[in-house]
């Protein structure tokens, strides 16, 4: 474990999110994780949203601590570990499909497609306007207040292309992934679809066994990042 | 050529999964299972247990540090998991048992009919009222042992920790109390401090030491049980190699288990497996000729 200070805080109030940026960048990939401990709370896993910054929204006592954290604090770090994003062939179109906090890897991988010159769509689903947190062009709202009215799926099968190559990459809610795993099935492209699952960790280093899905993966070390193909229904069951 | 055979159980190979690293899932122990001469499966007890909160496992320098504090479903729920592994596996099952008293261990037994055999975990350095707390003391551990061998006819192997003052009193214990096996070692007493925020790094302060690190000590712990006891003893610590597989073998261990060794490739068991198998093509030997051939050298 090493520790990292913020040196900038961006709240996104409505939608309880906070993004730290740290004194440091983190040497890892679009896709990678870091478990992150908040001294007096719990050690817990959150995805790079870019090389020097997380995002994190209020689910339990940790991540609510967090939405109040101030410039200068410190917090120990252990990673960045598991499998990243792999990167789209030159001529292959990149859907990313974020529903909610999952627009946090996303935008990561975002950044390096463009830097690489690729062409990407993001597609982001939320519930309401409340909770956008980029301008991304492509954003479904399921109470229409904001975009399409919708959810990040639907509206990705609107937007898909299949005339020509592409990779679709998500990270979400299990029930939306779900569905577009379903949708993805359905079109036979399960090879080139990639998400990003969560599963409960501790250790976060492939040891202790809580993360474990069906064939026997690690979501930490052989995820969190799987290719459409090594996923079965039921991991989206659990 | 690997073939050996411990406490009863004949294994095709001496390399075993150690208790806790990736056991509390069938789907891991059946990916692991395919190359282990046998697996043990995650401590469990009567109860479900929570453990303790993140952070609970720390990779350092060298080693692992660990305050899990023996999270566990209970068994009842951890029998039907464990039950899903028997029927889809031909490698022998070792359930690794806690508890708190003697007689809470024969309670145990009956949750798993069909396990291969039992290893008592008497030596959880970081638990409350279990493990450890058994362990250190000759008389309980005598009768953890006797009260189990009672109630089961399956081998019943005795999980030892190296933080008591001589090992072999306590592996002597086990021994006189039925153990068919003894396994050295368990994790050793340690803790992380952080040197930023100056505060001690695991949620539990104290906790248990593995990985390469602990090597030398469960070496040193193998010979002596070796020399002392009539009972196989299963070597356990710091194994992440087939070289370390082999050093633990000529010292006396009949099988080893790794553990942390799954931090650096989820192919250990394999890569040690694989390289004991060449090490034997070329010498010509068997495994089992090679158990304790330090002592004759010494
Ligand atoms: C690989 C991965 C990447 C993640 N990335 C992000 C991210 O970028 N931004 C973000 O806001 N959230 C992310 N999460 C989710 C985040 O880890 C949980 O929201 C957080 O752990 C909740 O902690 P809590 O104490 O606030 O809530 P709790 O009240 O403890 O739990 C709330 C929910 O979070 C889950 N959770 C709690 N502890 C863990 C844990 N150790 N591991 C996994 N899940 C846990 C619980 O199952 C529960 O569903 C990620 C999770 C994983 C597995
Ligand atoms: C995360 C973790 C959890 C463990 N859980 C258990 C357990 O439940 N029961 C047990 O007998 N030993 C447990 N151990 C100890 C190991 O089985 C083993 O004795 C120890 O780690 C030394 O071997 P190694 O260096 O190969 O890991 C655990 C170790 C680790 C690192
Ligand atoms: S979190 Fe421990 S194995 Fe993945």
């Amino acid at each position: 474990m090493y520790c990292l200070r913020v040196v900038e805080v961006n709240r996104f109030e409505r939608a309880e999110v906070v993004s730290l940026k740290f004194d440091r960048k983190l040497r890892g990939h679009p896709g990678q994780f870091v478990m992150l401990n908040v001294f007096g709370f719990e050690e817990i896993p959150i995805s790079l949203s870019s090389p020097d910054t997380l995002m994190i929204k209020a689910a339990g006592e940790t991540t609510r601590y967090l939405q109040k954290v101030k410039k200068g604090d410190l917090f120990g770090i252990r990673g960045p570990f598991g499998r990243p994003f792999s990167l789209p062939a030159r001529e292959e179109k990149s859907y990313l499909v974020a529903g909610g906090i999952g627009i946090a890897p996303l935008n990561y991988l975002y950044a390096r497609l463009k830097e690489m010159g690729r062409d990407v769509v993001v597609i982001h689903g939320v519930r309401s306007s409340d909770e956008i947190l980029f301008d991304y062009p492509e954003i479904a709202t399921n109470d229409g207040s904001y975009g399409f009215k919708g959810n990040a799926v639907q509206l990705f099968k609107r937007l898909l292309d299949t005339s020509e190559p592409f990779r679709v990459y998500a990270c979400g809610p299990r029930p939306m992934l779900f569905s577009l795993y379903r949708e993805i099935k359905r079109l036979g492209a399960l090879e080139r679809a990639e998400f990003s699952l969560e599963r409960y960790m501790r250790c976060g280093i492939g040891l202790c066994g809580s993360c474990v899905k069906s064939g026997g993966l690690r979501v930490c070390v052989e995820g969190p990042v799987f290719r459409g193909d090594e996923i079965s229904e039921g991991d989206f069951l659990v | 050529m690997l073939e050996v055979e411990v406490a009863g159980m004949k294994l095709r190979n001496p390399v075993m999964l150690a208790s806790g690293i990736l056991g509390s899932k069938h789907s891991s122990l059946l990916r692991i299972a395919e190359f282990a001469g046998a697996v043990v499966s995650k401590s469990v007890g009567v109860e479900r247990r929570e453990g303790y909160r993140n952070p609970a496992v720390l990779n350092r320098k060298c080693c692992i540090v660990n305050a899990v504090g023996l999270a566990s479903p209970g068994a009842e729920v951890f029998s039907g998991e464990l039950r899903e592994f028997s029927m889809k596996s031909k490698t022998p099952l070792v359930v690794s048992l806690f508890a708190s008293r003697p007689d809470e261990f024969a309670s145990l037994a009956d949750y798993f009919p069909f396990a291969s055999a039992f290893e008592l975990n008497l030596s959880c350095p970081h638990a409350e009222n279990a493990g450890m707390v058994l362990g250190v003391d000759e008389k309980l551990v005598k009768k953890c042992v006797q009260v189990i061998k009672d109630v089961t006819d399956k081998p019943v192997l005795a999980k030892l920790t190296p933080n008591v003052t001589d090992i072999v009193d306590i592996g002597r214990a086990a021994e006189e109390g039925g153990a068919d096996a003894v396994v050295a070692v368990n994790t050793v007493k340690a803790m992380a401090v952080d040197i930023f925020s100056r505060k001690p790094v695991l949620s539990n302060i104290r906790g248990g030491m593995s990985g390469k690190a602990l090597k030398g000590i469960a070496l040193r712990c193998v010979w002596d049980l070796y020399e002392e006891l009539e009972i196989p003893v299963i070597g356990c610590g710091g194994i992440s190699s087939w070289k370390d597989a082999l050093e633990f073998i000529l010292a006396g261990a009949s099988a080893v288990q790794v553990g942390s060794a799954f931090y650096y490739s989820y192919r250990a068991i394999e890569g040690i497996v694989r390289g004991l198998e060449e090490y034997l093509r070329l010498t010509g030997e068997k495994i089992k000729d090679l158990i304790g051939a330090a002592h004759e050298n010494a």
